[in-house]
């Protein structure tokens, strides 16, 4: 890639061109109301406030909305990643896996070096994240140089960080980690917040502006809306997009690291299913399973849709099974909607 | 026109769950009695162990004129269990029968719960610290149990040769006693050498493979104890796709539909039934009387019954049977 | 006549058993609209490949401004200050135009900012919107994603963008294909204009009347090799399709 600054004939005088209509304040707002992530989050609060309507006193208080942040936190991380990936018009199907992994990982570390204290558990927090990784660039690495599609290599990686996590467990959980880490990030608060929440909310905030105003995500943008044409325009496409597993890999790493602290033990059959509720939290929120199109912000407000749909169901006693019809239902209604909007927007302009 | 479509959708959707869902209306009110709200929290859906406690628990409850709600995590782990647990917290009902699926990771969602002024009752399995967290813990004697099935094997097996033991995994309360039993007992029958446990996660697959390969590692196996349903029956449907049906004796712990068949059919020699509709029933009874205010029994141990293929239709037997639906 | 400001001689490309080109000859000066025709197969979008650095020539040579280069991708083009309007275009359908002119050489904030890539992006609409006045470019919404644009405001933008960029050659890969009889008329008043600031175009079109109306030299390819060269003002279209047929033979045309 090109390293010095190109700059157009136009810029010395940086003088203000007649602003074309597309710029003012009531043209940015008519486009963000039309967007699906607006309509994903009026579904939210009318959940919200349904689930309010009916049961107030138990769905609508600080404690709920606390634990259900809390409970969402490990999916919202991994949700961050997996909205770079689809955005790149790719998708992470390992992401539950390498969370088990990690986990597996830190634990051993921890283990290995013994005792109680910050040390061994700080090496294998490091230790966790660094398998994560791990797992990302051979994701990326597969996906770029060997050329095999995304869903086939994630889904070979999704085998082989759980059979590995099997294999070096023997099958069973690993218990006995440090308990302050439990007791102080697992389920320790600051100032009224659980801490896994403010872990979980930093990652989204990071995310969101990344994929927004930096360049990293404007490539990220660009290579699942046209690959060649960013090829062409001397963007390098495969670095690119092994960064981007990289970064998924190590969010479910980081995942894994608050699924151990929460619940000091690496539940390994608890995340067999965490890869699709990411990417339909992703896609809930409006990012276009074909690329080019999505935000964090709205991955944000897609996982909490399931979150807030179990919760209440629980809440009103409602079997189990219909959550996920529900869930299921809203997914499909959402992406329906979206797809009427598109094609609306391509006959209208075909003019 | 297509923003009301989906607005109108899923306030419908909602109105029709609240609609489907057990609300509090339920239950008939005694006198000027209090009625009380109970929920159970299984360890995972669509066991028949726990099912057969939801019948008892749910017969208990309507005696008793209270109402129960049941709900379940979708495979017994401690990840998946917590939120369920907390949104039942959240609902505040006056006592919670929990099967917890974890002796230290479900410590801190159950100790919120009882934070909250609901009373807990711990069925089938316990925390580390279950003695100071439930009113009362309510559970098979589970290395009994152990001990039952290891008197059975010897005497299946005609003591001699190598035995295994299926377990889940660590950390469950029940199943770490009935293996400490059946280990205990073992001892006495000197012909037959104990191998060791291998681990099923609670997946029949698993357990399937483990009695496969350690068919393959040990030609004189001549008996395996399966110390839950999936854990017996995943290591029956292995020894039957590997023909040893007839050369290796199992003996698993709970009476489910299935294993009954296994039983009928020769595949599976005993099974040590528990009483979960009796651990369900006393459980309801006692979360009852820590809300009245009346003496509670801090432990109980309910009993077993040995099911063979001779005896299982007998009526002091068949009754204890699990059932798929109540 | 003044030195070809990019010129290339005896370029020879196959894939696999088929030559595309077999000693193909072209050339181009500053502040001129030279046009490459010939029939379908005769080499065009192998030859523009090659010289704007998508591909790579399996023999010959190419000289820019009398040196020998060897231009092996886009970027090492653009930094020759040469730039491709594709014939598929080359946007990113999901950006909006400003993203697209800036693809790949986006402007970042300055100071600390700037160096962890933060985007600056009112500077790049700045810019854009003025880019696009400059080439009478006229967008009601540039925020809106390009594919939300018509076939002929997408085509302006891609040939704003190398309008925009361009220091020296611009190859214009069938720049009014797809567009109606208005459209076709801005982007030949932008062709015009880019030529008219000293700026040597490159038009590769299959439309005669609009290679004869904005051309000042025709070269004609056909079958892999250069046939003919003419000044656009001494020829008429038959003659050029009679090279472009083979009907007048291989033989150089008259070279001004």
């Amino acid at each position: 890639m090109s390293e010095t600054r190109e700059v157009p004939p136009a810029e010395v005088p940086d003088e203000v061109a007649p602003e074309p209509a597309g710029n003012g304040l009531r043209a940015v707002l008519r486009r963000r109301l039309t967007e699906t992530t607006t309509w994903t989050f009026l579904i939210l609060l009318g959940i919200v406030a349904g689930f309010a309507a009916l049961r107030f006193q138990q769905f609508a208080t600080v404690f709920n909305f606390r634990n259900i942040a809390a409970d969402a936190s490990g999916l919202l991380i991994i949700a961050v990643g997996m909205t770079f990936v689809i955005i790149t018009s790719g998708i992470d199907l390992s992401v539950g896996s390498v969370l088990v992994f990690s986990g597996v990982i830190a634990a051993k570390v921890m283990l290995a070096i013994g005792g109680e204290g910050w040390g061994a558990i700080g090496a294998g927090l490091v230790a966790g994240l660094v398998a994560g990784l791990a797992w990302g660039v051979v994701n990326g690495v597969l996906v770029t140089k060997a050329r095999v599609p995304p869903l086939i290599v994630t889904l070979g990686t999704l085998g082989m960080a759980l059979g590995s996590a099997l294999l070096i467990t023997g099958g069973i959980d690993v218990r006995g980690v440090p308990l302050q880490l439990t007791t102080t990030i697992g389920i320790g608060q600051l100032g009224g917040v659980p801490y896994v929440v403010i872990i979980a909310a930093a990652v989204t905030a990071v995310g969101a502006v990344t994929l927004s105003m930096t360049r990293f995500g404007r490539y990220t943008y660009a290579i699942g809306s046209n690959a060649e044409a960013a090829r062409r325009a001397g963007i390098d496409v495969d670095r690119h997009l092994i960064k981007v597993y990289a970064l998924s890999g190590l969010l479910a790493g980081l995942a894994g690291m608050v699924s151990l602290a929460r619940f000091a033990t690496t539940t390994i059959g608890g995340h067999s299913t965490d890869n699709l509720a990411a990417i339909a939290a992703v896609v809930l929120g409006g990012t276009s399973l074909f690329g080019g199109i999505g935000t964090v912000l709205g991955t944000l407000v897609g996982v909490f849709i399931p979150a807030i749909l179990q919760n209440g169901f629980v809440i009103l006693g409602v079997q189990p099974f219909w959550q996920q019809v529900a869930v299921g239902a809203v997914l499909i209604v959402a992406v329906y909607i979206d797809q009427l909007k598109r094609r609306a927007q391509e006959r209208g302009e075909r003019r | 026109m297509r923003r009301r479509w989906l607005v109108g959708t899923v306030a419908l959707a909602l109105l029709l769950a609240a609609c489907g869902g057990d609300d509090d209306g339920g239950g008939a009110a005694g006198g000027g009695e209090r009625q009380y709200k109970l929920t159970l929290i299984q360890g995972v859906k669509g066991d028949q162990f726990y099912v057969t406690m939801q019948c008892g628990a749910q017969a208990a409850a309507k005696a008793a004129g209270a109402t129960l709600d049941v709900t379940a995590p979708d495979e017994f782990d401690a990840s998946l269990q917590t939120p369920v647990v907390n949104a039942v917290v959240a609902k505040k009902p006056d006592a919670i029968l929990v099967a917890p699926t974890d002796t230290k990771a479900m410590i801190p969602p159950l100790t919120q719960a009882k934070a909250a002024g609901i009373k807990l009752v711990f069925v089938d399995t316990t925390t580390e610290n279950g003695a100071e967290l439930a009113e009362s813990e309510i559970a098979s004697d589970n290395e009994e149990g152990g001990r039952e099935a290891a008197r059975a094997l010897a005497e299946l097996t005609g003591g001699k040769g190598s035995v295994l033991v299926i377990n889940v995994k660590p950390g469950i309360s029940t199943t770490d006693a009935r293996a400490k039993g059946f280990e205990d007992e073992i001892k006495k029958t000197p012909g037959l050498k104990y191998i060791g446990q291998e681990y099923s996660n609670d997946k029949p697959e698993i357990a399937a493979s483990k009695a496969t390969a350690a068919l393959a590692a040990h030609p004189d196996l001549v008996g395996i104890f399966g110390t839950n349903l999936f854990s017996a029956e995943g290591a029956a449907t292995g020894l039957r796709s590997a023909g040893a049906s007839k050369k290796v004796k199992i003996v698993g712990f709970d009476a489910g539909p299935k294993q009954v068949e296994d039983l009928d059919q020769g595949i599976v020699q005993a099974l040590i039934a528990q009483k979960p509709a009796d651990i369900g029933k006393a459980g309801v009874e006692q979360a009852i009387a820590a809300l009245k205010g009346e003496p509670v029994q801090k432990k109980i141990g309910t009993g077993f019954v040995v099911v063979t293929k001779e005896n299982m239709n007998d009526p002091d037997v068949k009754p204890f049977l699990y059932k798929s639906s109540c | 006549m003044s030195e070809p400001l990019l010129e290339a001689n005896g370029i020879t490309k196959s894939f696999g058993g088929v030559r595309a080109l077999r000693g193909a000859d072209f050339a181009v000066h500053p502040g001129e609209v030279a046009a490459l025709v010939g029939d379908n197969g005769a080499g065009k979008s192998t030859l523009v490949k090659i010289l704007s650095g998508t591909l790579a020539p399996d023999g010959g040579e190419i000289r820019f401004e009398g040196r020998q280069v060897a231009i092996e991708h886009p970027v090492a083009a653009r930094e020759l200050g040469i730039e491709t309007v594709y014939q598929d275009l080359a946007l990113a359908p999901e950006l909006d135009p400003a993203a697209n002119l800036f693809l790949g050489r986006e402007l970042v904030r300055p100071g600390l900012l700037g160096r962890l890539g933060f985007l600056d992006k009112a500077a790049m609409r700045r810019r854009t919107n003025k880019a696009f006045a400059d080439l009478g470019v006229g967008l009601q919404d540039t925020g809106a994603m390009v594919a939300n644009l018509s076939g002929g405001q997408r085509q302006s933008v891609a040939v704003s963008r190398a309008a925009t960029w361009v220091s020296k050659v611009v190859f214009m890969d069938e720049p009014t294909a797809a567009l109606g009889v208005v459209q076709s008329a801005h982007v030949r008043d932008l062709i015009r204009r880019v030529r008219d600031s000293g700026i040597a175009v490159v038009l590769i079109s299959h439309n005669m009347p609009e290679v004869m109306e904005l051309a000042d030299r025709i070269e004609v390819l056909r079958l892999g090799v250069r046939v003919a060269r003419y000044q656009a003002a001494d020829t008429t279209m038959e003659q050029v399709i009679a090279a472009m047929t083979g009907a007048l033979g291989s033989e150089e045309g008259e070279v001004a």
